[in-house]
């Protein structure tokens, strides 16, 4: 005990999880920033400043890809609340509460690629969610084949994949909720609408904020499998999202360096994003209180 | 509250109809997966007539789904240990024993957790196609690894830090070195936090596509959602088998839902209570 080998023993329990996290993940992220500043083909490992940045404000791709993160930063909200007011309702145990969170939560562990894969058979022109609209008197539509349709199609399909995830959380909010606060709030008569607003929102902000961010990120980093099996970022490249550029680039056009540069695109928004949710989510906590 | 009991079961309603909308895409690949392609050209919605596992079969031998299949299961088995191992190692030294600068270690593991895969796959592909890694199971193996360590840290640094110290010092006084504390009693002790962080790390890497499709590019060292969706473009005229082969890569998942629900939601709410 005591021993010099001894001391060190903490150092070399961690040294290979430090060692594997900096040279594959932290070693990368400089390396792709300096890489963005190369060029591809003929220029490759060249210096070329930003042209690729030029290249990738540029592309429409790309645009339809930043207008996209854009849309998604406007479906935020609904993303959030449906998870928030579901979980609300569970925890006030309306009838089958039990069995909705196991139920719901289920999509949320499966792949995006089995997701994708069964909407393709349930949206397809022909499919069930047309029949079925077309009982009602609607539809149909071209769900992956307008362009002014499929974007939101996806998203309503990963929201349909994901909502679960948050909705869990919630819960695991909800548990730390105090009830006698709702209590006074029934005694004080409040309304369901007062009763979220007043009570459980300032209670849980520190969940719901946590659900925001990891929402949105959930959005910009998770919906690969989604686009790469439904759309091929298709039609007319109308679903791109900046992660399946990178993998476009990369992958198929053989343009390292630009994909650099959309990644560090990609994380500075993400860096924004995030950043901006939480100074939002704090001020209006910090108005609550 | 005004939640009075009209008011719930108006509620009830709609939740009940989102449980369905749920449960029902998976019901219908099920169903399309036991008929016959003729029986799915002529009707595609009616209940097929018996369980019948012929498309089942097929995918799983003729189209390839069983060597994806063993690709995934040795990947995802090899990954998850490692994961556990190097997680639980260093989560024992950065939550229980502490030393001079782990808690700006911790931070900087915690700061590797906000960057995307998609944000360093470029220069990743390169450091592995350089060292003669990209395109074996090793180099997989590692990719999966790195991608999850610090979320696997970081939920076992935070359920070490709840061991009492006294635990450490009674074994350090009976004998033991600190690797054998971390070894008979560390790992034991941690047995319900490994689990939960070994399922959702299962779940991950089983469910991944894009790491693996970037870092396997031949045909036979495919995992088995990059055979799904190759199952798409072959299949396309014989949707029963594509079904077929959907339903074997989700019915782990769901076994493994079945059984360990509460172990996955511990893993994904760990981070929105604690720290």
């Amino acid at each position: 005990m005591g021993s010099r080998a001894e001391r060190l023993a903490p150092l070399v329990l961690v040294a290979p999880a430090v060692l594997i996290i900096v040279v594959l993940r932290l070693w990368p992220l400089v390396l792709g920033v300096n890489f963005s500043f190369t060029g591809d083909g003929d220029r490759n490992g060249m210096m070329v400043g930003f042209a690729n940045y030029l290249t990738l404000f540029s592309d429409p791709l790309f645009r339809t890809a930043l207008r996209n993160v854009g849309l998604l930063v406007l479906l935020l909200p609904v993303a959030v609340a449906i998870p928030g007011l579901l979980a609300t309702f569970i925890y006030l145990r309306v009838p089958g509460h039990r069995l909705y969170r196991g139920v719901y939560f289920f999509p949320a562990v499966l792949s995006p690629v089995i997701v994708g894969a069964i909407f393709n058979l349930l949206l397809a022109f022909d499919g069930p969610l047309n029949r079925l609209l077309g009982g009602l008197g609607l539809g149909p539509v071209d769900w992956l084949g307008d362009p002014g349709v499929a974007i939101f199609t996806v998203v309503g399909v990963h929201v349909w994949a994901t909502f679960g995830m948050a909705l869990v959380v919630f819960l695991a909010g909800f548990a730390t909720l105090d009830s006698s606060l709702l209590d006074a709030a029934k005694v004080d008569g409040a309304s369901f609408a007062q009763t979220i607003w007043h009570v459980i929102v300032p209670s849980l902000s520190r969940t719901i904020q946590f659900v925001f961010v990891t929402t949105m990120i959930g959005m910009l980093t998770s919906m690969f499998g989604l686009l790469y099996v439904m759309t091929s970022g298709g039609p007319e490249g109308s679903t791109y999202l900046p992660e399946y550029y990178i993998w476009i680039q990369q992958g198929q056009m053989n343009q390292p360096a630009l994909a650099s540069a959309a990644s560090t695109a990609l994380f500075l928004i993400m860096l924004v994003v995030g950043l901006a949710q939480i100074g939002i989510l704090r001020r209006a906590a910090g108005k609550e209180d | 509250m005004s939640g009075s009991r009209l008011t719930k079961w108006v509620v009830a309603v709609p939740m009940a109809v989102l449980a369905l909308a749920t449960v029902y895409p998976l019901v219908f690949t099920t169903n399309v997966a036991m008929k016959t392609r003729r029986d799915y050209t002529l009707d595609r919605f009616s209940l097929a007539d018996s369980l019948r596992w012929d498309n089942v079969v097929k995918a799983w031998t003729s189209v390839g789904m069983s060597k994806y299949f063993l690709n995934s299961v040795v990947v995802v088995a090899c990954s998850v240990a490692l994961l556990l191992l190097l997680g639980s190692m260093a989560g024992f030294a950065l939550g229980r024993l502490r030393f001079r600068g782990s808690s700006t270690l911790f931070l900087g593991i915690l700061a590797a957790l906000f960057v995307p895969f998609q944000v360093i796959m470029v220069p990743l592909a390169r450091i592995m196609a350089d060292s003669g890694l990209i395109d074996t199971y090793p180099g997989l193996v590692l990719a999966y690894v790195a991608q999850f360590l610090p979320f696997t840290i970081f939920l076992l640094t935070s359920y070490y830090s709840t061991v009492p110290a006294e635990i450490v010092d009674a074994a350090r006084i009976d004998g033991n070195t600190v690797y054998g504390v971390y070894w008979r009693i560390m790992l034991p002790i941690g047995a319900p936090a490994l689990l939960s962080v070994g399922v959702l790390n299962a779940l991950f890497c089983w469910n991944d596509v894009l790491i693996s499709l970037l870092m396997m590019p031949s045909a036979e060292h495919r995992t088995l959602m990059v055979g799904v969706t190759s199952l798409r473009g072959q299949y396309s005229d014989d949707i029963p088998t594509f079904a077929s082969g959907v339903l074997i890569a989700a019915i782990p998942v769901l076994v493994v839902y079945l059984f360990l629900q509460r172990q996955i939601a511990d893993g994904v709410t760990a981070g929105s209570t604690k720290g």
